[in-house]
C-alpha cells in the first residue's frame, strides 16, 4: 500500500501516463473512429478484427483509455495532495535562515555594512521592503537579527490551482458522460414533439433557411416554443451558435432536410413539331393526370433529389440534398404504358425516356416542391457548467504559475562594534531576472541611504 | 489600392527584412539587424491595416479561410517576434524566424489557396471566432519561436561543447532561458484560446464541448506535449538538449494540429 502510494505521488509516473495517454491519442486519430465493426473487417481485414478486439476503434471511450485517464487523475490527486503540506509550511510558516552559508549558496545574493546599530539597519531595510509590499518575519538575538521578506505566495499554488481545475474537468468529463443525454428530434413545421426525460414539449413554428445572395446558406434558424401544462410558456428563434436553454436543456439547431416522400413536381409537356403546344402539370408523387387535349395521363413515380447510378446499375440518391433533382414519369394510353423514363431539372436535354409508342411528347422537370424539416438536438449536459469552473480554475492556476512567482528574501543582519554587516539572498519561484533586479534596488538603496 | 496590394507590399518588407537578416548573420554588423528589425517592424504595421482592411471589406473576422488564417498566423508571429526581440535581444534567431514568416506568406499566397472573401458559414458566425482563433494563433507563434531558438540551442550547444567558448551574445544558456519564456507565454495563450475558448464555443455551435475530433486531439495532444516540457523542466530539472526536443517536437504538433488535420484527417472542424 505505502509503495503504490509512493508510485502514485511520483512525478515520474505522471510523465509516463502522459506520454501514452499522447501516444493512445494520437493512434486514435490514426484510425476512423465509432464505425461498425463490420466496417473495419471489410476495410482492414485480419487487422480490422484486432481493431475491434482491442476497442481501437472506439478508443476515446474505450475501458483501457478511460482506465488510463483514472490513473491519470489519481496521481495528479496524489502528487499535489503528498506535495502540499510542505507548500503550505513553505508558505505560511517561512522558516528564517541563521547561517550566512545557506545564504551564499542561493543565486541571488549580495552583502554590504552599515555605518549604523542593528535597530537602525533594520527598521530602514524593513521600510524599504514594506514599501515593495514585502511581508515580513524577524527574529532578534543578541547581536544578531534574521529576516523573512515575502511576497506573491498565492503563486507557489499555481500548479496546484491549475491541477486542480484539471481534476475538476475531468469530474465534469464523468459527469456528462454518465448524467449527459442527447436526442436528435426532427420536427416539420406545427409539430409538437415531447422531450424524452422532460415535463415539456417543444414545437416547431417556423422553419428557415436563409441564403446570401451568391445563394449560400446564411443561416438555418427555427422558431421553437416550449409548451409546458398545454401552455405556451416562451419562444425562441434558435439558429448555429444560438441555442435555446430552458430547465437544464439545451436545443441546437442540428440539421435539416426535406420530405422527399411528400414532393410535390412541376413538368412541362412539349411538342418537338409543334413550338406552340404547352401543357404545365403540378401533381403530388403517385397522382395520375390528364394530359389536356391528349389521350394520355401522365403520372410521377418517384422523385430523387441527388440522382445517380449506383454499381448496380441502380437510380437512387447520393444525398439528401437537392443536388440533381430527377422524377420518373410515365404516361398512360388506358391500361397501357406508353412512356416510361427520368428528366432531370437540371439538365432537360438529358432525358431518358423510352416509349414504346412513337411519340412527339417531351417532358421537363420544371420545378419541385417539397416540405422542410428540422432537426433540433436535445441535450441535457450536466458536466458543462462543472467543466467551465475548472477552464477557470485552470487558467487562474495557470496565471499564478507562470505571471505571479512568489519572491522571497532572506536576510541576516549582525552588529560588531556598532557597525551592522547585511547579508541577503532571494529565491524566486520563476523569473528570477526580475527578483534579482528588484533585489540589487533594495540593495542600493540601503547602500545609499544616510 | 486593395487589400491583396498591401499583404504583397508586407510580403515584401518581411523579404527585405530577412534579408538584412541574414547580411547581419554573416557580417555581424549589428545595425544590419537593427535594419532588418526596422522592415519586420513597417511589414507589421502595413500588415496590420491590410488586416482591418480585409476586416471592413469581409465584414467578418480576417482568418476564416486558410489564406487569411496563414497571413493572420504570420501576423501574429511577427507581432510575438518583435515582443520576444525587444525584452531578450536574440538578433540571431532574427533570419531564421523571418524564414518561418516568409513560408508562411508564401504558402497564404501561393494560387492554392483561394483569395476571395466569402461569407461566413453559419458555425462560423459568432464572436467566439475572434476570442478561439486570435488567441490560439498568438499562443503558437511563440511556440514557433520557442522552436527556432530550440533548433539554435542545440547547434550551439554542440558548438560551445567542443571547445568553442559562446562567440556571440545569445549563448546556449541564453538560447535555453528565451526558448522556455516563449513557451512560458505561448502556454497559457494557447490553453485559453485553443483548448478553453474552443470548449465554449463547441459547446454552443455543435452541443458539446469536446468530441475527439481530430482537430480537438491534437490540440490536446500539442498541449499535452508542451505541459512535458514544463513538467521534466520544472519538476524534474531537465534543461539544454532534452527540452529543446520537446519543444521542437511540440510546435511540430502545434503546426501538425494547424494543418496536417485539414488535409489529411478529416471531421468537424473543417473551415481552417
Amino acid at each position: 500500500m505505502k509503495s503504490l502510494l509512493k508510485l502514485f505521488s511520483s512525478v515520474k509516473l505522471a510523465i509516463v501516463l502522459l506520454i501514452i495517454i499522447t501516444s493512445a491519442s494520437f493512434v486514435g486519430t490514426l484510425i476512423p473512429q465509432q464505425r461498425s465493426p463490420s466496417e473495419y473487417v471489410a476495410q482492414f481485414g485480419q487487422l480490422g478484427n484486432l481493431l475491434n478486439r482491442f476497442q481501437l476503434t472506439n478508443l476515446y471511450q474505450s475501458s483501457w483509455f478511460i482506465s488510463l485517464l483514472f490513473l491519470f487523475v489519481l496521481n495528479i490527486l496524489i502528487c499535489t495532495l503528498t506535495r502540499f503540506p510542505a507548500k503550505f509550511r513553505k508558505a505560511f510558516q517561512p522558516k528564517l535562515i541563521k547561517d550566512k552559508k545557506n545564504i551564499l549558496v542561493l543565486k541571488i545574493k549580495d552583502s554590504l555594512g552599515k555605518n549604523w546599530d542593528l535597530a537602525k539597519t533594520k527598521k530602514e531595510l524593513k521600510k524599504e521592503l514594506s514599501s515593495r509590499h514585502y511581508r515580513l518575519k524577524e527574529e532578534v538575538e543578541e547581536n544578531k537579527a534574521f529576516l523573512s521578506a515575502r511576497k506573491r505566495t498565492l503563486g507557489l499554488f499555481g500548479a496546484d490551482v491549475v491541477h486542480l481545475g484539471l481534476l475538476i474537468i475531468l469530474a465534469g468529463g464523468i459527469i456528462s458522460g454518465l448524467g449527459g443525454f442527447r436526442k436528435n428530434l426532427t420536427f416539420s413545421e406545427g409539430n409538437v414533439l415531447d422531450i424524452p426525460n422532460a415535463e415539456f414539449k417543444l414545437r416547431l413554428d417556423k422553419f428557415e433557411t436563409e441564403y446570401y445572395p451568391d445563394g449560400n446558406v446564411r443561416d438555418w434558424k427555427s422558431t421553437l416554443t416550449v409548451i409546458e401544462n398545454e401552455k405556451p410558456i416562451l419562444s425562441k428563434i434558435i439558429e448555429v451558435n444560438h441555442p435555446l436553454s430552458y430547465k437544464g436543456f439545451v436545443f441546437y439547431q442540428s440539421s435539416y432536410g426535406w420530405n422527399w416522400a411528400n414532393t410535390s413536381v412541376e413538368i412541362w409537356v412539349k411538342k418537338r413539331k409543334d413550338p406552340s403546344f404547352l401543357r404545365k402539370i403540378e401533381m403530388n408523387l403517385g397522382a395520375r393526370v390528364k394530359l389536356e387535349g391528349e389521350n394520355i395521363h401522365i403520372s410521377a413515380i418517384h422523385f430523387i433529389p441527388d440522382f445517380i447510378i449506383n454499381e448496380r446499375s441502380e437510380a437512387t440518391s447520393r444525398s439528401l440534398q437537392p443536388n440533381n433533382p430527377a422524377a420518373f414519369i410515365e404516361g398512360w394510353e388506358g391500361d397501357e404504358k406508353v412512356i416510361s423514363g427520368w428528366i432531370f431539372a437540371k439538365f432537360p436535354d438529358f432525358a431518358r425516356i423510352h416509349s414504346e409508342k412513337e411519340t412527339d411528347l417531351s417532358f421537363e422537370l420544371k420545378s419541385f416542391k417539397a416540405g422542410q424539416f428540422s432537426v433540433i438536438e436535445a441535450a441535457k449536459d450536466p458536466g458543462a457548467n462543472i467543466i467551465w469552473v475548472g477552464c477557470t480554475f485552470l487558467m487562474i492556476g495557470l496565471a499564478l504559475a507562470f505571471y505571479w512567482p512568489s519572491r522571497e528574501i532572506k536576510i541576516i543582519l549582525e552588529e560588531i562594534q556598532g557597525k551592522t554587516g547585511v547579508i541577503a539572498g532571494g529565491i524566486a519561484s520563476k523569473n528570477r531576472e526580475a527578483l534579482q533586479a528588484e533585489f540589487d534596488k533594495i540593495m542600493s538603496s540601503l547602500r545609499r541611504s544616510k | 489600392m486593395n487589400e491583396s496590394l498591401l499583404f504583397y507590399a508586407t510580403f515584401i518588407l518581411y523579404i527585405i527584412s530577412a534579408f538584412y537578416y541574414f547580411t547581419f548573420l554573416f557580417s555581424k554588423r549589428e545595425n544590419l539587424a537593427r535594419i532588418g528589425f526596422s522592415f519586420a517592424f513597417v511589414g507589421l504595421f502595413i500588415h496590420t491595416i491590410a488586416l482591418v482592411w480585409r476586416t471592413f471589406e469581409s465584414g467578418h473576422a480576417p482568418f476564416t479561410n486558410m489564406y487569411e488564417s496563414l497571413s493572420f498566423f504570420a501576423w501574429s508571429s511577427i507581432l510575438a517576434y518583435i515582443i520576444i526581440e525587444f525584452k531578450y535581444k536574440i538578433r540571431k534567431a532574427g533570419p531564421y524566424f523571418m524564414l518561418i514568416v516568409i513560408a508562411l506568406m508564401a504558402l497564404a499566397s501561393s494560387p492554392l489557396m483561394p483569395k476571395e472573401a466569402t461569407p461566413l458559414v453559419p458555425a462560423l458566425q459568432s464572436y467566439w471566432l475572434w476570442l478561439h482563433v486570435s488567441v490560439t494563433l498568438l499562443g503558437e507563434a511563440f511556440f514557433a519561436i520557442a522552436f527556432i531558438t530550440s533548433i539554435m540551442y542545440l547547434t550551439a550547444d554542440s558548438r560551445e561543447k567542443k571547445g568553442g567558448a559562446a562567440k556571440s551574445k545569445l549563448s546556449a544558456e541564453k538560447l535555453d532561458s528565451v526558448s522556455y519564456r516563449c513557451i512560458a507565454v505561448g502556454f497559457p495563450l494557447f490553453t485559453l484560446g485553443g483548448l478553453v475558448f474552443g470548449m465554449v464555443w463547441a459547446f454552443k455551435a455543435w452541443g458539446r464541448y469536446w468530441s475527439w475530433d481530430p482537430k480537438e486531439t491534437w490540440s490536446l495532444i500539442t498541449w499535452f506535449v508542451f505541459a512535458l516540457y514544463l513538467h521534466t523542466r520544472i519538476v524534474m530539472g531537465w534543461k539544454g538538449r532534452r527540452s529543446a526536443y520537446v519543444a521542437i517536437i511540440g510546435f511540430l504538433a502545434a503546426l501538425f494540429t494547424y494543418f496536417g488535420v485539414n488535409y489529411i484527417l478529416s471531421g468537424l472542424h473543417s473551415y481552417a
